[in-house]
């Protein structure tokens, strides 16, 4: 029996976990109240900040169920309650598991689980993972102020500018999205495609037959459709 | 007066909430070593941060850099708690401020991002602790040959339909960028695991293809 699971599965990991999605949910509450009072006095309806709410729950169940695949990547190597408290908050899959890779071996381990993976060993994976990603969450606690100020100065003159650098950035994280599978082929690409094909087809319905309430639902049907395409064209060829 | 009330408000928030997540990120090392004696040496762990600190600063602050201005400041303090910001916060915001007809960095847009990244957090947050219930009965099904290839090709399921929202307005702008991407990934296909590197890259070519469209008047 591996003792350091022991360890990693125990209760304490869980009340932790309990305590921090509790932390999160109220958090979230908290701005989700901050933004609509603010939306009020700005003028925007309740009807759009409605619209916003619907949209943020549809679009994120789909990614969410990537994030619990991941999440059964790293239990059979580090147990339930850690991982599952890292992909809750600050962390994303596959920085996790290098992390708790380069932890192991900063301490002689080769392999996450293996020989030698004591529980001295799984708490410097541990260590490394909870302390080794909190750099992002430093630099927006201290700077992001700063960061938004410069920001708005450097774009306030000229508005129409602004909105065109804004969407230019998006744009280039798309192009990486999109170049990738472009050039690997195959079930990427036929994946990319399908879901493309769908939005262009809601995107149709939506404009020339007025569906509006589709709206919300394109991303998340596309996204589905798109892997249900990718079933089929996996079992077919 | 207002808005300057609802920006402070924020990022008083937004600070204290940060450092109390900073807190209890680091009482789960810690309670390892209380409850389980098990405290790895000092020097292993020194070294293993320095491991890791080229990768998670990098991404750090291409993601800060990127990101922030796209999703506001609630949005931000939100966003950067709850993690998973490429493939599920910042799309989510994007689509909900398209939705709303409202334009990212000003304050309409700010609402509509902070409203849509916190519903999301809530989301995530729930679904996963539902999962983590459900992981026995779970892990077959969703684990299954018949399931895998649909989630191995989530980001291409997700940017296929994005990319026809996105790009088709903004066709002028995207070609620079994906020409670029393509040519570089066939030139050296394993870049293309290196994502959040390239995010800056791919970031400045369309912003300065941008600006060039924009000052010759093609915008």
């Amino acid at each position: 029996m591996k003792d350091y699971l022991v360890i990693a599965n125990s209760k304490v990991f869980f009340i932790c976990g309990a305590v921090i999605i509790s932390f999160i949910i109220l958090q979230s509450l908290m701005y989700m109240r901050l933004a609509y009072k603010e939306g009020l006095k700005i003028g925007l309806s309740k009807d759009k900040m409605v619209k916003a709410f619907r949209t943020g729950v549809i679009s994120t169940i789909v990614p969410t169920i990537a994030v619990i695949v991941a999440l059964m990547t790293m239990t059979p190597v580090l147990g339930i309650p850690i991982p599952w408290i890292r992909l809750s908050i600050i962390g994303s899959a596959p920085y996790e598991l290098m992390a708790a890779g380069i932890g192991a071996k900063s301490m002689g381990v080769d392999t996450l689980g293996g020989t030698g993976y004591t529980k001295e060993v799984f708490a410097s994976s541990i260590w490394i993972m909870c302390v080794g990603s909190i750099w992002a969450i430093m630099i927006v606690t201290f700077f992001l102020k700063k960061i938004k100020a410069r920001y708005a100065r450097a774009v306030n003159t000229d508005p129409k500018w602004r909105s065109i650098l804004m969407n230019a950035a998006f744009i280039g994280v798309f192009s990486i999205f999109i170049a990738d599978p472009l050039t690997t082929g195959g079930l990427p690409l036929a994946t990319l495609l399908s879901g493309a094909a769908i939005m262009t087809l809601f995107a149709m319905l939506i404009v020339k037959f007025k569906q509006n309430w589709l709206r919300e639902f394109a991303l998340a049907f596309s996204m589905i459709g798109a892997m249900v395409c990718t079933v089929l064209i996996a079992k077919l060829f | 007066m207002k808005k300057v009330n609802y920006e402070e408000a924020v990022h008083v928030y937004g600070r204290i909430w940060m450092l109390s997540a900073f807190v209890m990120m680091l009482m789960i090392p810690t309670s390892i070593g209380v409850y389980y004696g098990a405290w790895p040496e000092l020097s292993g762990v020194v070294k293993g941060l320095l491991g890791v600190a080229p990768i998670f600063w990098t991404v750090a602050v291409i993601e800060i850099i990127t990101y922030t201005p796209m999703l506001g400041s609630g949005g931000s303090y939100l966003g950067f708690v709850t993690g998973n910001l490429t493939n599920l916060k910042v799309p989510c915001a994007l689509y909900a401020m398209e939705n709303a007809k409202v334009k990212q960095g000003t304050l309409e847009g700010e609402v509509i991002s902070t409203i849509a990244i916190a519903t999301s957090s809530i989301v995530t947050t729930i679904i996963i602790a539902v999962g983590v219930l459900m992981l026995t009965p779970l892990t077959p099904i969703l684990n299954s040959d018949f399931l895998k290839p649909a989630f191995d090709n989530i980001l291409p399921a997700l940017f296929g339909g994005l990319a026809v929202v996105y790009v088709s307005k903004n066709w002028k702008i995207a070609m620079a960028p994906l020409i670029f991407m393509i040519t570089l990934f066939v030139w050296i296909p394993s870049l293309a695991h290196s994502v959040s590197v390239l995010v800056p890259v791919g970031s400045l070519i369309a912003i300065v293809v941008a600006r060039l469209l924009y000052v010759k008047g093609h915008l």
